[in-house]
């Protein structure tokens, strides 16, 4: 059946998806496509899975990047990858208030630890977006 | 009706605003500053937002963060409250710009009645009584030449004011460039407005002022007077009554008529208050504040009107259901303001954590407050902590059931301003009903001669 042959596919993606630590995967063809997204806190979980080392160290590097606005967190493309090395001035990701993107930036170098808030999640003044071992 | 607001403000207000949302069925969004984060009204709220960090500049004040707030929670309106946005008609004119409705007057009310100088410019043209006053002063020498042709003593007054500050009263022209800096940076400070105007003081009057509510159809009622007089030195009230006592028949129908006059003026649409000043049978407007004021619950209490729930229904376009004929005041209401204050230190702001607090009840009793055991006053903030009113079918036995109540209260971890609330309602003058705005300041003289 072709229509069990696609879940069959997708399925296979899905799998084959989870076990990179891609972020987003987008695949086109013949006019249609398929995306794959994933969730900040199942990144979160596959850096620990995946480098349990990274959890010890932040005691005394780990620097929270924050909020200093109330609006909408999106990923700067390419979005930030759980275990990446930050150049000093990488874009992460913006905030969206008021129709205008302001900047999210990693503020020193430093290797991404967490990805605290989720692609379209509203935040606050303050919140946590990202944790960063600074090196 | 609406279907969600956000409360753009803090403490007890905010905490008004929301029960009057929820019992109109209306989803609210809170929002709070860094150490507001455990207050009340954003435990009560269907949603809260952090929009800054302690300082009301950077918080209830971001005009940005506030309005964000409020499009990304899909809010379609937004009540300021009072103080910190609830009279910037710049703000209200955003909110409207974002299709929101803002719970007052059209920001060009608001831009007309704020400007305190042009909004008395606007009464004399109603031919409502004014003090004899100034325009706008830019320098310091300007204010002296306004002076010596008013006469001393004077009163500065900031344009963007409200709620006492950046007002000093000059009594000669020694005192005119401090009192002027002082205001200025005050005016500035907290309205981030420091322009100033001037008037000729008058001498020991009483400050009174009329509620007014008027809808989007052209209906406007007034619902009576409230008497306000019990000011500390700073101008800021501490014990509010409605009605006023001891009002003549002609200087009531005098007030209530100019305050029909000047809303009518200017098409008034939501709740507002003129403040007048009254000195023997003289009546003078003084200013027009185009937002629910802290005193409110006196006039609820005598008319059993919410204001709040009206201010709601008002700007979501309903008409007033009632007219001025159907309103009809009964007994008597006093409130005394429990401020975060040390009296003894010219009632110096006291931040600190309440560790104890025991409100009261019984009949005739409200209570309006954001505090609770534990609760911590920040000190970037008015110090107002609770409101305690007392109702009662005449005046004596308003202030009788005041009086109990305030002996009920127990508020412990910072200075309040109980005791003095119960030194003012035992003075001879208070209960008589004879006393003027310079009542509290004498008592305070005398208290720190003794």
């Amino acid at each position: 059946m072709p229509g069990n042959n696609v879940v069959e596919r997708v399925r296979a993606l899905v799998q084959t998806f989870l076990e990179t630590d891609l972020v987003r995967l987008r695949i086109e063809r013949d006019g249609g496509h398929v995306e794959l997204r994933r969730r900040a806190s199942s990144r979160l979980a596959t850096a620990e899975t995946a480098e349990p080392q990274m959890q010890a160290p932040p005691v005394e590097n780990l620097d929270e990047i924050k909020s200093d606005l109330v609006g909408i967190f999106r990923f700067s493309r390419p979005a930030p990858i759980v275990g990446e090395l930050l150049d000093s001035d990488r874009e992460l990701a913006y905030v969206e208030a008021l129709g205008i993107r302001n900047p999210v930036r990693s503020l020193g170098s430093g290797r991404l630890v967490s990805v605290c808030c989720d692609d379209g999640q509203p935040v606050e003044y303050g919140q946590t977006l990202f944790e960063v071992a600074r090196v | 009706m609406f279907k969600k607001v956000l409360i753009a403000n803090r403490g007890e207000i905010a905490l008004r605003i929301n029960r009057a949302c929820r019992e109109l069925g209306v989803k609210t969004v809170a929002i709070f500053s860094e150490p507001d984060r455990e207050s009340l009204h954003v435990r009560h709220a269907n949603e809260a937002f952090c929009v800054g960090p302690g300082p009301a500049a950077r918080s209830y004040l971001s005009i940005p963060n506030i309005i964000s707030t409020a499009l990304i929670t899909h809010c379609d309106a937004v009540h300021p409250g009072y103080g910190f946005l609830a009279e910037n008609a710049r703000f209200a004119q955003i909110c409207a710009d974002h299709g929101l409705a803002f719970i007052g007057p059209p920001a060009e009310v608001i831009a007309m009645m704020g400007d305190k100088a042009t909004a008395k410019r606007v009464m004399r043209e109603a031919k409502v009584e004014t003090t004899p006053g100034t325009d706008i002063l830019e320098s310091v020498d300007k204010a002296r030449r306004a002076a010596r042709d008013l006469g001393y003593p004077v009163l500065l007054k900031a344009t963007a004011g409200g709620g006492g500050k950046g007002m000093r009263v000059v009594a000669g022209p020694d005192e005119l460039e401090r009192a002027f800096n002082s205001a200025q940076n005050e005016a500035e400070a907290s309205f981030k407005d420091g322009r100033l105007y001037m008037e000729k003081l008058i001498v020991s009057p009483r400050h009174i002022e009329v509620q007014v509510l008027g809808d989007n159809f052209g209906n406007i009622v007034l619902l009576g007077e409230r008497d306000c007089s019990v000011q500390k030195p700073s101008h800021q009230k501490l014990i509010e009554e409605a009605p006023a006592a001891n009002l003549s028949d002609k200087v009531r129908q005098s007030l209530l008529a100019m305050a029909l006059r000047a809303s009518q003026a200017v098409h008034y649409s939501n709740a507002g208050t003129l403040e007048f000043l009254v000195s023997g049978d003289r009546v003078y407007f003084m200013e027009m504040n185009t937002r629910i004021q802290v005193e409110h619950p006196v006039t609820e209490m005598v008319y059993n009107i919410d204001l709040v729930k009206e201010q709601i229904r008002i700007a979501a376009g309903e008409p007033l259901g009632y007219t001025q004929a159907d309103l009809k005041p009964r007994g008597h209401a006093i409130e005394c303001r429990i401020n975060a204050e040390d009296a003894r230190n010219n009632f110096a702001p006291a931040a600190g954590t309440v560790t104890n607090v025991v409100f009261p009840g019984g009949p005739g009793i409200r209570v309006d407050t954001h505090i609770y055991s534990g609760a911590t006053v920040p000190p970037y903030y008015d110090s107002l902590l609770a409101k305690i009113v007392a109702f009662g079918e005449t005046r004596e036995a308003a202030i009788a059931r005041m009086e109990r109540a305030l002996r009920e209260t127990i508020i412990e971890g910072v200075n309040t301003t109980i005791a003095q609330c119960l030194e003012v309602l035992a003075t001879d003058a208070f209960i008589k009903g004879r006393y003027t705005i310079d009542f509290l300041p004498a008592l305070m003289r005398r208290d720190d001669a003794a």
